[in-house]
């Protein structure tokens, strides 16, 4: 029986998702400015954007006001001003963004241009909502940067990456074995990861009980990209955990083996118990066996089964006093108050 | 969520992303919603989230769970931020944290930022709390544009017990535009020892790339200090190899990996060598063929992976994969567990993207299984 929360929840966000999808929303009363119509005339960008072509880093942004259009514009149709419907929000953050967050200087490229505007702002001829900010491969038809992409050296231009929320588009690739490196690569410059990806990148692997769907599931139809859950993860799992030990521990919860087991039903433990998983040397009366070594090697495999109330399993025996003996390793040491921490005082509980 | 949903175009003049995926597969049948947004309302503020929402995912009726849902508050001079939610917490050496908490990070002029956090570690699916807490930050200081240096400390509590408490160190060296070197590692303050530690070198020739890497990890240190088997002692993993990526031609990329392992008295192996070409210019068709050897004792395996991601008309991809597993001690769980997906994608429009696959396996649990897939997306995107 699925609850009633969830119920309503899901209708709420299907009927956004409806809404959204069907374009019900409030009337939008901007319209793109007819840049195409003013170039078609002759008129010249300086003329509305008066001095931009003598400016450098720091200035004005040079977008035209209501009285520039009525220079030209005698009679308005209307008392408002002029920006409010003729251009988009959209387009002036841009440029307010660009003027801040990047390292240009307009005066420099229109000499180098020979005062072409379009050379770079390829779509201003263009009367459909587009964004006038030239892409940078724009840039690339008179820059070259091989050595700054391959130091991931953007400084030169971008001054704050985060703010464009620009993505790049193949100039970055991530190289090498990007799955062990990334995350010491993102410590150094963590900036520039979030041009790209957001928290929820992060959080699709690293979260705790995270998106049921890995990326890995939900990108099935993309076979070139890689993950540590590609292809037919599922049938090696049990290997690729064993060769790694910690690696699972990294992102998982030590209880994730255990929970997705039972609910598999392939448990080994648990309350779904079928038989032992553990070989026949695995208990030795006198001599312990094989499973403490194995404990040591990889401690989260036994905590996927015995953890939580499990590891009175382990107390029965080890306890002090008792038949297991001491379960440390040579030289184990530990801030802890065994009398009263846990799990110090489950074993040294009498005073030990 | 919802409100953004149902106003889009109040955000519309904003760089506003969202993003639904609808996932369904069977025989289970499982299906899955997933929506996620962000948006900069203001230089100085953003937000973002992502939730989902289930039904027979993970043996459960009907499930749900909000992964992230956060809001940013920026100095666009790009001298602090804060973040307030549901949040990822990285910490350069301390392994990410999920929290439901705050954040403050804060820069200077001359290259030092320190970045702290409070929260309480997130529970999934809205689970029962526990009211455990975790505090934790990071100083870092960058060296010119040739270096960056960061010291992390974290501390977890689990139901007021000490959880974890670690400090750690991570370095990042861009000397010359062909080496660079990162390292990390942190070290265990309850029971004193090395926790985990990544060393990592690497050098750039036009077409080639080298890297040199090891680390170290102690398992019983990654669990929380409240767990049992996180008193065994230490017995850490230790690896060391080496990685090539050459794009040996125009189109045709090879990244080869070995590194060789030792913990207590086992050693092993793993090597991988993968090649993509590119069937064009653009990478828009990619042919992929991966082999793999893990030897370790008793866990060995051995892989080839095929695949094939090829446009079949301007809106429509076929992509295929194809892998053989041979476990070196499969006994009754079978000798080569084979696995196959045949997928179609069709990108209806800027907006619009289906795919729908069929996969084969049989795996060690099951000898034969047939599951269908199908993801549906749409970009709100501008």
């Amino acid at each position: 029986m699925i609850p009633k929360k969830h119920v309503v929840l899901f209708l709420c966000v299907l009927l956004g998702a409806c809404a959204g999808i069907l374009g019900i929303k409030p009337r939008n009363g901007e319209r793109p400015f007819e840049h195409r119509a003013h170039v078609t005339k002759g008129v010249a960008c300086t003329v509305c954007h008066q001095g931009i072509a003598k400016e450098g880093r720091t200035g004005p942004l040079h977008l035209p006001t209501t009285a520039t259009c009525v220079s030209c514009h005698a009679k308005p149709h209307t008392a408002q001003s002029c920006g409010d419907c003729h251009g988009e929000k959209h387009q002036r953050q841009e440029v307010e963004i660009a003027k801040h967050a990047l390292r240009f200087e307009h005066d420099k490229h229109v000499v180098a241009s020979n005062g072409s505007c379009t050379k770079c702002h390829a779509k201003i001829g263009e009367s459909r909502d587009v964004s006038l900010m030239p892409p940078m491969v724009s840039c690339f038809a008179c820059h070259q940067h091989e050595k700054q992409f391959a130091a991931r050296d953007c400084d030169g231009c971008h001054v704050d990456l985060p703010a464009e929320h620009v993505t790049p588009q193949d100039h970055l690739v991530h190289d090498g074995d990007f799955i062990r490196e990334h995350g010491v690569r993102a410590a150094a410059s963590p900036d520039l990861c979030a041009t790209c990806h957001s928290e929820r990148t992060c959080l699709s692997c690293h979260g705790v009980g995270t998106t049921p769907a890995l990326p890995a599931r939900l990108t099935f139809d993309q076979p070139r990209l890689s993950g540590l859950h590609r292809a037919g993860f599922l049938s090696r799992h049990a290997e690729e955990s064993k060769n790694n030990p910690g690696l699972c521990t990294t992102c998982h919860a030590e209880s994730t083996c255990r929970s997705c087991h039972e609910q598999q039903n392939v448990s080994a433990g648990g309350p779904i118990k079928r038989r032992s998983p553990h070989p026949s040397t695995w208990l030795n009366p006198s001599r312990g066996g094989d499973h403490g070594q194995a404990a040591r090697l990889d401690p989260a495999g036994c905590a996927g089964c015995h953890g939580g109330a499990g590891e009175q399993l382990c107390i029965g025996c080890h306890k002090v006093g008792g038949p297991g003996g001491n379960p440390h390793g040579p030289g184990y040491t530990s801030r802890k108050d065994k009398l009263n921490d846990v799990p110090c005082r489950f074993c040294h509980r009498m005073g030990s | 969520m919802v409100a953004i949903l149902l106003f889009p175009s109040a955000s519309r003049a904003e760089p506003l992303r969202l993003r639904g995926d609808a996932f369904a597969q069977t025989p289970s049948p499982t299906g899955l919603l997933i929506l996620s947004g962000e948006d900069r309302v203001k230089p100085w503020i953003s937000a973002e989230g992502l939730a989902w929402l289930g039904a027979g995912v993970g043996g459960e009726t009907g499930a749900g769970d909000v992964l992230s849902l956060a809001v940013k508050l920026r100095d666009p001079t790009g001298h602090g931020e804060v973040r307030i939610g549901r949040l990822m917490v990285t910490m350069g050496s301390i392994r990410p944290l999920q929290l439901d908490g705050a954040s403050v990070l804060g820069r200077t002029p001359w290259g030092s930022s320190l970045e702290a956090f409070g929260g309480a570690p997130v529970v999934p699916r809205f689970g029962e709390r526990s009211y455990d807490w975790a505090v934790g930050g990071r100083l870092a200081q960058s060296l010119g544009e040739k270096a960056k240096l960061g010291v992390a400390y974290v501390h977890k509590r689990d139901r007021g017990d000490l959880a974890a408490e670690e400090v750690g160190a991570d370095l990042a060296i861009a000397p010359t535009r062909t080496f660079d070197l990162a390292a990390r590692t942190a070290y265990d303050l309850v029971s004193w020892g090395l926790v985990d530690a990544l060393l990592s070198a690497s050098v750039r020739f036009a077409s080639l790339r080298l890297e040199a890497f090891a680390t170290r990890r102690s398992p019983s240190r990654l669990l929380p200090a409240t767990s049992l088997f996180s008193v065994l002692g230490d017995a850490p993993a230790t690896r060391a190899g080496a990685s090539v990526r050459w794009n040996a031609a125009p189109r045709l990329d090879v990244l080869g990996s070995g590194a060789v392992y030792v913990q207590d008295d086992r050693a092993g192996y793993d090597a991988f060598v993968r090649a993509n070409l590119r069937t064009d210019d653009e990478g828009k068709g990619v042919l992929g063929l991966e082999l793999r050897r893990q030897g370790v004792p008793k866990s060995g395996w051995t892989g080839i992976r095929a695949t094939a991601a090829l446009p079949v008309l301007p809106r429509l991809r076929a992509s295929t994969e194809l892998e053989l597993a041979a476990a070196d001690h499969g006994g009754s769980r079978g000798a080569v567990w084979p696995w196959a997906l045949v997928a179609m994608t069709y990108r209806a429009s800027d907006r619009w993207d289906m795919a729908l696959a069929a996969e084969v396996a049989s795996r060690p649990a099951v000898a034969r299984e047939v599951v269908g897939l199908f993801r549906a997306s749409y970009a709100w995107d501008r």
